[in-house]
């Protein structure tokens, strides 16, 4: 039995066993796989042609309308190629984006990953109580973006929020959350890490829970501490949920939207490339060619990033 | 065992994943622009009105300036009673950017457009350019829209080519806050002062609050408050389509913003809305909006004061005005269209616009509107009323440009919160906008004539 | 590939025992007595100091910033654009949600919020199960490609759609209707994916026997493998309903017509376009109370599933 299909949650699938295709089960149903083919239709193909239409659809659209030269409310535009496409990796700003995407994810997903990992440590005790703090710190990942982006906006204004005068009390000055584009970038990577550290916590939690027992009593039996249990056994055997949960976190913050565009409209310092996207057709600029290319680019990061993690990561979750 | 997700992903997956993509420009046609056709279709045309009768029901979207959505839904109520055309009042969005990205949505997808939409002044142009809404003219004229009444001013913010693209709504223009309990404090006389030069002497006695003066958030209202120090200064953005940010009187302006807070030290720059952190006697003294009046009135625990923007050593007005517009797409029936005008023709009746200027706090539009009521409760109204007639028509580059307000914004944060060189900057943000110029405006206009 | 302790599904993973407290255990002793509570005498400095500290943190954490977004809608303007820092309103009052509720129909909102969010949500689920099904237990040609084309819509990011779909919908009439706001998000990607790896864990086995018995694939699913499967079902619906209910800016596009606007987009009509000075704060933290509470009290009767399913071992825990 592989470890990994044992310490896999529900939920974190990444590593569960690919029961499907066994010859066993192929034998079996061969007999019915013409009425297969339509079951398999009649089950699919609803929320297949839904995808097709309102998501591959509108990325085809865009796709073309990244090689035009078009402002938004125009009827018409010009053909330019990949003249945005050459904009975006060539300009100052573009480059900036792609730097601010890159600290926003690292920070965020990194951020959300470790601290989820210690809460979910710490709650993985028998202790009365603990479903309450459970409950608690998943909470955030439910809220909308929009309500808790503006409960912090409150939180770190400068003057009147309850974070510069707690600052006050220690007799420093608060920095200019929005004014500073460094400072900036820092807020809206704790108010995403807070609204996301539960998610990650719950995960873990989950791949704590269901580590085989037998294993860590042993490594007990010999002698080792908790810390070096947890660093040469726990972890490793905890890398199916980390990668299921790499994944999923990279994805969510390269797609992060709300808190960002709530918190920072005109996006100085915190422009990360969704919302570059966005802020290029919206808002102000109304450059839909150049802003459909960078959602293109987006998108191919996104799934470049999907494939190497599948490549790589897959291999060390094989090994453990 | 192998993962789903590995095998998932296997090459010849890819590859019919790549050539799914071949197929992208066939499907992708429609809903988008014309590719490669010629711009001047973007020319909204006249429209005689002349035997066409008004729609009996239209669509106006709004952003509610100043919360005014209460005071919308009873004039649209009144508006209904006297002429039987139905008006559904639509949120357009929080805010102007959102109202604009509605609107050139409906525009791209040539349906669902309203027959009367809020603009505001830096977005107005360019639906003019792309052909998006209509000269008014015509509609002024057949419905008789009293025009020597309105306040020219704000009516000539929606002049171009000749051509009136929209009327005025929810006008506003920054006004000098100040903190009537500071300034006794300080000794100093119970106004506001009347040059920049007098306030920064002024500003050494202020010591009540952490900050003598805070300048409005870069994000919302920079580029829009600091044309009064520039022209105070004999500068501006630009004249007409000519950039001046490069010029010397330019740099000497903005150097003395930068000096007034990093060298003298007697402002600060809001990071959320400048009227917050004065009610919350951050400051002694701000520029807001008028728009803010009410609601600096009902937050601040002290005396506020009110006055004029301060002026500078050069002659003239130092005034910008601002705020929105109602404008009518192009693209509806000339039936809608002259519903529109009647509705925006009401809406800017004198007693109405005095009930609007009441619940929002936003200028009367017109001259003859009797405001005597409004300025007994809430005294300082009549200062922005009268510094109404000290306005000046905003530069080209911050309204007229797509995106200017945000470069010139951006060239500001980093003037006074990164301390970086005013030359430079200005020079950085000159060469960004005269590209916009040249690539998104320039050949438009050209067109147009 | 199954041993004794193979779970079957996570509901019945309870055999998969989870050990008491394994990574963060203080104590080495607590696996050979079992029976020592986290309250003995030895332990309790360090049950309270390792144990219930960080929850009590993490716990802090979270809930001070609703908190206070809470107090702060009781709040009047010059308590909330102050210096003074004042934790609690002097005289709290109602008038923030007064003005919210006078100045738009929020009863209506709300009414709107639920009907898109259930009648979505419902069909977004059984799409995800269906889908997931026919993609594990169904034999069909190409469903690697399929299953990946589906994966690969995860990665689309939703504002490219806005334009293409607003033209399309609106060519088919869906401007303020409730299917406008519901269709072009019923496609589902996230829960076919989820469910699809949850159903892959599934022994053949059990299937097998329900075939045998004569059961058909519409009998597998609902008799077998949904029974099996509820807290990952679970756990998309709770991410199905809080997409839904949050989604702002594709119901602020479509819907025109204030009678249909959904919570979230009829509440932008509170903030002021100019500033919110004032009682602006306060008008705003009531309306965020509003959007937040629902979804939470939603969350905190779901919760119990969606935890257990996302941490599996611990239904009986």
């Amino acid at each position: 039995m592989s470890v990994s299909d044992q310490a896999a949650p529900a939920s974190p699938p990444a590593a569960r066993g690919a029961a499907e295709g066994t010859p066993a089960r192929r034998r079996r149903f061969s007999a019915r796989s013409r009425r297969d083919f339509w079951v398999f239709l009649a089950f699919a193909a609803p929320n297949l042609i839904l995808i097709a239409l309102f998501t591959y659809r509108p990325l085809l659209t865009n796709l073309n309308y990244s090689l035009l030269d078009w402002t938004l409310g125009s009827t018409t535009a010009q053909f330019i190629g990949l003249q945005n496409y050459i904009e975006f990796f060539t300009s100052e700003g573009g480059r900036r984006t792609m730097l601010i995407t890159l600290i926003f994810t690292v920070a965020t997903v990194g951020g959300s990953m470790v601290l989820g990992l210690l809460f979910a440590v710490a709650m993985n005790r028998r202790l009365p109580g603990r479903t309450v703090a459970r409950t608690a710190i998943f909470a955030p990942y439910v809220l909308s973006g929009v309500g808790v982006g503006l409960v912090w906006l409150f939180i770190f204004d400068p003057n009147f929020g309850a974070l510069a005068w707690v600052l006050r009390q220690v007799a420093l000055t608060s920095p200019q959350w929005v004014n500073d584009p460094n400072w900036a970038l820092v807020m809206v990577i704790i108010v995403y890490v807070w609204k996301n550290l539960g998610y990650c916590a719950i995960v873990y939690l989950g791949g704590l829970q269901s580590l085989p027992t037998e294993v860590l009593q042993a490594a007990e039996l010999d002698g080792a501490g908790p810390v070096r249990r947890f660093w040469s056994i726990a972890l490793p055997l905890l890398s199916p949920t980390t990668f299921f949960l790499l994944i999923t976190t990279i994805l969510n913050s390269l797609q992060a939207f709300d808190i960002i565009r709530i918190m920072t409209p005109a996006g100085r310092g915190t422009n990360v490339m969704i919302f570059e996207v966005y802020l290029q057709a919206f808002g102000g600029y109304s450059r839909a060619g150049y802003s459909a290319a960078i959602a293109v680019i987006l998108f191919v990061f996104l799934l470049l990033i999907t494939v190497i993690q599948i490549r790589y990561v897959e291999k060390k979750v094989h090994y453990a | 065992m192998t993962s789903p997700l590995r095998t998932g992903l296997s090459r010849r997956t890819l590859l019919s994943l790549s050539g799914l993509g071949a197929g992208a420009f066939a499907l992708a046609a429609c809903g988008g622009p014309t590719v490669g056709g010629d711009s001047s279709n973007d020319k909204a045309k006249e429209v005689d009105f002349e035997g066409v009768k008004p729609a009996k029901k239209i669509d106006f979207w709004s952003t509610h300036p100043g919360g005014a959505k209460e005071i919308e839904t009873k004039l649209i109520k009144d508006f209904t009673d006297k002429t039987g055309i139905e008006v559904n009042l639509v949120t357009g969005g929080q805010n102007y950017e959102e109202i604009a990205q509605r609107f050139q949505t409906a525009q791209a997808a040539n349906s669902g457009l309203p027959a009367v939409v809020v603009l505001s002044d830096v977005w107005w142009f360019r639906y003019f350019m792309n052909g998006n809404i209509i000269p008014l003219d015509n509609l002024l004229k057949q419905l008789d829209f009293q025009l020597d009444d309105y306040r020219e001013t704000l009516v000539e913010d929606y002049q171009y080519d000749g051509k009136q693209w929209a009327m005025p709504y929810g006008r506003s223009t920054p006004l000098f806050y100040y903190n009537r309990d500071h300034f006794k404090a300080a000794g100093l006389e119970d106004r506001a002062p009347k040059t920049w030069d007098e306030f920064a002497e002024w500003s050494k006695k202020l010591t009540e609050a952490d900050t003598p003066f805070m300048y409005p958030d870069l994000a919302g209202y920079a580029g829009w408050t600091l044309q009064n120090v520039l022209w105070g200064r004999g500068a501006e953005y630009s004249h007409e389509w000519d950039l001046k940010l490069t010029e010397q009187k330019s740099v000497e302006a903005f150097q003395w913003v930068q000096d007034s807070v990093h060298k003298e030290k007697w402002g600060q720059v809001a990071s959320s809305d400048s009227a917050d952190s004065f009610a919350g006697g951050v400051c002694s003294a701000t520029i807001a909006s008028t728009g803010s009046l009410v609601g600096i009135l009902e937050a601040a625990k002290f005396d506020v004061g009110v006055g004029f923007l301060p002026a500078g050593p050069v002659d003239g007005p130092v005034c910008p005005t601002g705020g929105a517009g109602l404008g009518i797409p192009a693209a509806i029936k000339p039936e809608e269209q002259l519903a529109a005008a009647e509705f925006i023709k009401f809406m800017g009746e004198p007693e109405n616009t005095a009930q609007f200027s009441a619940a929002t706090g936003y200028m009367p539009n017109r001259k003859s509107s009797d405001m005597s009521a409004i300025i007994k409760e809430t005294p300082q109204i009549e200062t922005a009323i009268k510094q109404l007639e000290h306005t000046r028509k905003q530069d080209y580059a911050r309204v007229y440009l797509p995106g200017a307000d945000q470069e010139i914004a951006k060239a500001v944060a980093s003037i006074l919160n990164d301390k970086a060189d005013v030359k430079q900057s200005l020079e950085g943000l000159q060469k960004n906008l005269q590209g916009i110029y040249d690539k998104d405006v320039k050949p438009k206009i050209e067109k147009q004539k | 590939m199954s041993t004794a302790t193979a779970s079957h599904s996570p509901s019945s993973a309870a055999g998969n025992r989870a050990p008491q407290g394994p990574v963060g255990g203080r104590s080495p002793q607590r696996y050979r007595h079992r029976n020592t509570g986290p309250f003995s005498k030895q332990n309790l400095v360090g049950t309270l100091v390792g144990g219930y500290l960080p929850l009590i943190m993490a716990t802090l954490v979270v809930a001070l910033p609703l908190l206070w977004m809470v107090i702060s809608s009781f709040k009047s303007p010059h308590e909330l654009v102050t210096q003074d820092l004042v934790v609690w309103p002097e005289d709290p009052s109602l008038a923030n949600y007064r003005t919210a509720m006078n100045t738009v129909p929020i009863p209506r909102f709300f009414l709107n919020s639920v009907i898109v969010t259930v009648i979505g949500s419902v069909i977004k689920i059984v799409l995800a199960i269906f889908t997931a099904y026919a993609l594990v237990f169904v034999r069909f040609p190409f469903k690697r490609v399929i299953f990946v084309l589906i994966l690969v819509a995860l990665m689309v990011p939703p504002q490219v759609a806005i334009l293409p779909n607003y033209v399309l919908i609106a060519q088919l009439g869906g401007v303020n209707t409730y299917w406008g706001i519901i269709v072009p998000g019923l496609g589902t990607a996230f829960g076919t994916f989820l469910l699809r790896q949850q159903f892959l864990s599934i022994p053949p086995s059990i299937l097998e026997a329900a075939t045998l018995d004569g059961a058909g694939h519409w009998k597998s699913l609902w008799r077998v493998v949904v029974p099996i499967s509820v807290p990952s079902i679970a756990t998309v619906a709770l991410v199905t309903i809080v997409t839904e209910w949050n989604d702002y800016i594709w119901p602020l596009i479509i819907v025109t017509d204030s009678h249909m606007m959904t919570l979230p987009v009829g509440l932008t009509a509170l903030a002021n376009s100019e500033g919110n000075t004032g009682s602006g704060w306060g008008i705003l933290m009531a309306g965020a109370v509003l959007i937040i509470i629902p979804i939470l009290v939603v969350f905190a009767m779901l919760q119990r599933y969606i935890v257990s399913g996302l941490t599996q071992g611990s239904v009986t825990g």
